[in-house]
């Protein structure tokens, strides 16, 4: 008891930190480490590991696809971007007290129940040059359907396209959630000194907002670097790896052409600019809380 | 999303405690079956309902001769191919689904297959196997069961052909009039559908069996020949002038092989290059309609040789019941059992024991492979499975963009050159 009594300073911390950390420590950092670490054997999974060194990274600079796939990643980025936009634009729609308008909300908010998996196979069948909405739509104007997903330049974006539906409406969660946190009374005064519409906008309510908006940038870049689902089901990374992305294309190499090592060395790039990333959010997020 | 990315500590202790109870059931439930020596696990990738059935029927007519009770795990196909590289190493079950050839291979090199050649020697299975045994054998033993074969050929509507006056092709030059007179007639000549990638290789198998023969296809297979060789320019030369002459359905990278089938169920499309299972997609009224031909020769005198893809069936080399096991296997080898199963899958019969049951493709693909020299089974499964990734997309984007052919084999060749270390 003396023990206890002497050292609870530090014990109480300790042991309430310690299943976090335990559980952080294997789950997370100790397996990154150890795909670091893989990515320098050449390894099919069962058998014997050989050391290469950095022969697996000398071949994957090398690679054409792992070009592709970089590129394909960027596209995701920045086209995920649009979604805190336009998210903010539909929250500021949808936040206004009309009629009606909580069905509307709701309405927009259905693509974040639907799991990313079903949405990849809705926009398949949308897509479809035979039968898809888009192609009677198309053929409504007398044009010929274009293979969206057969199409290596448009393959990405449609897919990216897709993706955006749900994000989209996760973004709007976001802003509408801070929308409803809004000071009122700044808002009231800002009115009572002839604040309308833009000027409202952008000096009163966007500032407000900041947080929320940071969090949903944060939020959409990570989504785009870590999509791989709904590749999976739309493309498989095809036609010829032309949608594939960094995690797919080492879901690919690890799982169907058995090679460990080299997944685990497209796994460390990616890795490396997710980190870059969120060095920079968590800069960021503690200098405001600091401040 | 954000509650996933920033848990609460409360979160991840309760997420642990969930993790550690799982785990404890799990290895008491691994520890239990291991005691049990009078049980039997058996995981099967074979997700037609049917044979689910059959299986399961088999399995109990086996529980009631032996008294050994049977479990029998079904996964979906496409799901099955990741998981059975997790679960030989880590669970194994008694008895496995996989396929046969260069696949069987890879896991036979890493020692996860059991060798059965002490059950071949015992129930005579060579002297009922012919050209099937082949496809289970490495090093001159013997490593699985074939259940099924599934023959590759054009697969068309007698009704279409007949409609629109069409002839089945029996050389090349026939092939190329038969494709020409369907797109007069408004038809597509081939149904492709290479989203998934393998059907794409179908054809560059049939087109170099062929060309170059069976002897030197295998070399390639096995990496002992160049994707560059010069001997494999007219097997492109074809398969480019087939894609020129707009032979094959547009947009194929969008559609699996069920969506473009669709094109010859609809009367869309003059043939399609599969296996008999192509049936299936069929409304069972129409497939007395269906005709199967062989691909047609190209180079007189060569061959002919034909690609049938052989599944089979294993003991992982972890199986905790060898003796049990090999009785399930001989048990459902035996020809009333093997019947029924040919009955719920459309495949040939690795037995030439059997009498099969009639099947209106198949009964086609015996009769034009009688006289056959030769076979392989098909591409990813005659050629290691890095090299068959690789391939399956260097195909599909032959097949939309034949211009880029050089570039296209300079990657197939650098692949070859890191697989076989050459």
């Amino acid at each position: 008891m003396k023990f206890w009594k002497l050292h609870r300073g530090w014990l109480y911390p300790f042991f309430f930190l310690l299943p976090a950390v335990a559980i952080f420590g294997t789950v997370i950092v100790s397996s990154a480490v150890q795909s670091i670490w893989i990515s320098l054997y050449t390894w099919d999974g069962i058998g014997p590991k050989v050391w290469v060194g950095v022969d697996n990274y000398v071949e994957l600079f090398q690679d054409a696809q792992f070009y592709t796939s970089l590129r394909n990643n960027v596209i995701w980025v920045l086209m995920f971007l649009l979604a805190p936009a336009i998210g903010l634009a539909i929250a500021l729609a949808v936040n206004q007290p009309i009629r009606g308008m909580r069905l509307i909300k709701s309405l927009f908010f259905v693509p974040l129940v639907i799991a990313p998996v079903a949405v990849g196979v809705i926009f398949v069948w949308f897509y479809d040059p035979s039968f898809g909405l888009l192609a009677k739509i198309f053929g409504w104007f007398g044009a010929p359907s274009p293979a969206l997903l057969s199409s290596e330049k448009y393959v990405t974006i449609s897919i990216v396209a897709a993706a955006l539906w749900s994000q989209i409406a996760f973004c709007m969660i976001l802003f509408l959630a801070g929308l409803s946190g809004i000071d009122e009374s700044v808002v009231n005064a800002a009115r009572v000194d002839g604040a309308r519409g833009w000027k409202m906008l952008y000096h009163i309510v966007l500032p407000q907002l900041k947080h929320v908006n940071f969090l949903a940038i944060a939020v959409s870049v990570i989504g785009a670097l870590r999509s791989f689902d709904i590749i999976s089901v739309m493309t498989q990374g095809g036609p010829f790896g032309s949608s594939t992305n960094l995690a797919y294309q080492m879901y690919q190499q690890s799982i169907f052409s058995y090679r460990f090592g080299y997944g685990a060395a497209i796994a460390t790039i990616l890795f490396g600019g997710v980190a870059i990333f969120i060095t920079w959010y968590l800069y960021r997020l503690l200098r405001d809380e600091r401040n | 999303m954000i509650n996933s990315r920033n848990p609460s500590r409360r979160d991840l202790v309760k997420l642990g405690g969930q993790g550690l109870a799982a785990v404890a059931a799990g290895s008491l439930g691994l520890s239990a079956l291991a005691q049990d020596a009078k049980k039997l696990t058996v995981i099967s990738d074979r997700s037609n309902p049917n044979t689910q059935a059959t299986l399961a029927a088999i399995a109990k007519a086996f529980e009631k001769e032996t008294g050994v009770s049977v479990t029998i795990n079904f996964i979906p196909l496409e799901a099955h191919k990741t998981a059975i590289r997790n679960y030989l190493v880590v669970g194994p079950p008694d008895v496995c689904f996989w396929f046969s050839g260069n696949r069987m291979r890879s896991f036979v090199k890493m020692g996860l297959f059991d060798d059965i050649s002490d059950l071949f020697a015992k129930e005579k299975y060579l002297n009922v196997l012919g050209l099937a045994a082949e496809a289970v054998t490495v090093d001159r033993k013997q490593w699985g069961l074939p259940t099924h074969g599934m023959p590759w050929g054009l697969v068309y509507r007698k009704d279409v052909f007949a409609e629109n006056g069409l002839t089945v092709p029996r050389t090349f030059a026939d092939f190329k009039i038969m494709g020409d007179k369907a797109k007069t007639s408004g038809l597509v000549p081939m149904a492709m559908g290479t989203k998934d990638m393998w059907p794409a290789a179908g054809w560059f198998d049939h087109l170099n069996l062929r060309i170059n023969g069976l002897d030197r296809h295998m070399s390639l297979m096995n990496g002992e020949m160049s994707y560059q060789d010069p001997q494999l320019t007219p097997v492109f030369d074809r398969w480019e002038e087939l894609i020129k002459a707009n032979f094959f359905l547009p947009n194929s990278t969008s559609f699996g092989w069920q969506q473009a089938g669709a094109f010859l169920v609809q009367k869309k499309a003059a043939m399609m290059n599969l296996p008999p299972f192509v049936q299936n997609i069929f409304p069972e009224n129409e497939r007395s309609l269906l005709g199967f031909a062989p691909f047609p020769e190209i180079v007189p005198g060569v061959g002919p040789f034909e690609n049938i893809s052989y599944n089979s069936i294993h003991i992982p080399s972890g199986s905790k019941n060898k003796g049990l096991a090999r009785d399930f296997l001989a048990f459902f080898y035996r020809p009333e059992n093997l019947v029924q199963f040919l009955k719920s899958e459309v495949g040939l019969s690795p037995r030439n024991d059997v009498k099969e049951p009639p099947n209106v493709l198949l009964d086609q693909a015996r009769e034009a492979f009688k006289n056959i020299k030769g076979s392989a089974q098909f591409y990813d499964r005659d050629t290691d499975p890095d090299m068959a990734q690789v391939g399956l997309n260097a195909f599909q984007e032959f097949m939309v963009a034949p211009e880029r052919r050089k570039a296209i084999q300079e990657r197939l060749e650098a692949a070859r050159k890191r697989i076989y270390k050459t």
